[in-house]
């Protein structure tokens, strides 16, 4: 079994519009490349937000953070809003103890994500 | 030498400059940093609360981070004056002493502009010998941290109850004494930046009945291990969580930085759990993990993250490689609980 599994669904409606990326497992240094090839692919398509369900995650270190820092980056510098939704409690502390969560919105629910 | 000698030059000039960039303030280069040897607690109260009190008087941001009892006798000889003075109750805030930098850095920036006045007293006769150590080199790398701050810092230490090691690596470790009201030069303050030689003695040898684990890129089963362990020795959940965050991003630097696999060793005792891992990889900057880094910086987050969350962090690096311990105290159950 792979140590991180991913899935992208993309939402396009009268009212909402939005790709959400779900992740599960751990993700680290090992894998962490895989993770920045997906989130770069899903930033090159554009989408006006991108919300990461992190509900999954059992596990995320610093290496895994950056590549979500840069997908930020990229989707700020393009007019999009990148946003984390579900956070289990290990990884919404190392958001805390990074400030990381000073420069992504952080949600409790994938749904308040949604209405931003 | 000092493991750290060979990048003394190159650390100490970057740290300058970014340091007085994330202040907002021109280099002064104007630190004083004292130490005060005390004998008894009326003593102890005039000096600090003198100290305190003149720096109220010309305006300085003033903050003394000291023990309860110390915080009690400051505020009682300071009375009147005590509200002008930000206090902290050193035995938290300094209860990992490389929180103690950080800290300190976040009240200089918050009074950018302003001379700083502070008094710290990491040091106290119940730490633990690796704690003892570690706030040693804390006060080593305050003479680092802060070369460029206009700041005058005063580290009182009771010499009724400290050993004299302790004391002798304190003259080390400050420019200036406070005796009798002057300042002056202490004889066994080294001109270059210098650590004390009892920061850097080798580590012990874990035990004999230590659990050992070679790795490489199966971090998955390091974190699981450190996870289990940490459990069975009696940690709570969170903190066992807190402790596999420090001991994976310690073997996340071997993925990335070395070509060898690490050592992850784990043992634990009554008081507490300890996870040492060992890499070929080195670390040079004496102060790694004690700069809290811009969230959107390209790196820095994993020793950041290690010191954060651990209770003591042991570190040894040279041309053999690197060796870094971590200590989470295993706390008794609350009452009732």
């Amino acid at each position: 079994m792979d140590l991180l599994t991913t899935s992208v669904a993309t939402v396009e409606s009268e009212r909402e519009h939005y790709t959400l990326v779900k992740l599960a497992g751990e993700a680290d240094v090992t894998n962490c490349g895989a993770l920045r090839e997906l989130l770069e692919a899903e930033v090159a398509k554009q989408p006006r937000t991108l919300i990461i369900d992190l509900d999954g995650l059992r596990f995320m270190d610093s290496s895994a953070l950056h590549v979500i820092l840069r997908a930020n980056r990229a989707l700020d510098r393009q007019g999009g809003v990148l946003a984390l939704a579900h956070p289990r409690e290990p990884v919404a502390k190392m958001l805390r103890l990074t400030a990381a969560d000073q420069l992504i919105p952080v949600y409790p629910t994938v749904d308040e994500a949604i209405a931003g | 030498m000092p493991p750290c000698g060979q990048a003394r030059t190159a650390t100490m000039a970057a740290c300058d400059v970014a340091y007085s960039a994330a202040a907002g303030v021109p280099v002064t280069g104007t630190l004083r940093h004292l130490g005060f040897f005390y004998q008894t607690a009326d003593e102890y109260a005039e000096v600090v609360a003198g100290f305190l009190r003149a720096g109220l008087t010309a305006g300085d941001a003033t903050f003394a981070a000291v023990p309860p009892a110390k915080l009690s006798l400051i505020k009682d000889a300071l009375d009147g004056d005590a509200p002008g003075v930000e206090f902290a109750d050193m035995t938290d805030m300094g209860h990992n002493p490389a929180w103690i930098i950080p800290r300190v850095r976040a009240f200089t920036d918050r009074h950018a502009g302003r001379r700083v006045r502070y008094v710290g007293e990491p040091i106290w006769a119940s730490r633990s010998d690796a704690a003892l150590r570690e706030a040693t080199r804390h006060e080593a790398l305050i003479n680092l941290a802060f070369a460029a701050a206009d700041a005058r810092i005063l580290c009182p230490y009771d010499t009724a109850e400290l050993d004299l090691s302790v004391i002798a690596d304190a003259a080390q470790t400050h420019p200036l004494l406070l005796s009798g009201g002057r300042h002056v030069p202490s004889p066994a303050y080294a001109v270059q930046f210098h650590i004390p030689s009892t920061c850097s003695l080798p580590l012990p040898a874990p035990p004999g009945d230590a659990m050992s684990l070679t790795y490489r890129a199966n971090l998955s089963e390091v974190r699981a291990l450190v996870f289990k362990h940490a459990i069975d020795a009696g940690l709570t959940e969170p903190r066992a969580n807190d402790l596999v965050l420090a001991v994976s991003e310690v073997a996340a630097n071997t993925f990335r930085h070395t070509d060898s696999p690490g050592t992850l060793n784990i043992w634990h005792n009554a008081d507490e759990i300890v996870c040492e891992v060992r890499d070929s990889g080195r670390i040079t900057d004496p102060l790694a993990g004690r700069r809290m880094p811009a969230p959107d910086a390209p790196g820095g987050h994993g020793l950041w993250l290690v010191h954060q969350v651990c209770d003591l962090v042991e570190l040894r690096s040279d041309s053999t490689g690197t060796t870094v311990r971590m200590h989470m105290a295993i706390l008794p159950p609350l009452p009732g609980i």
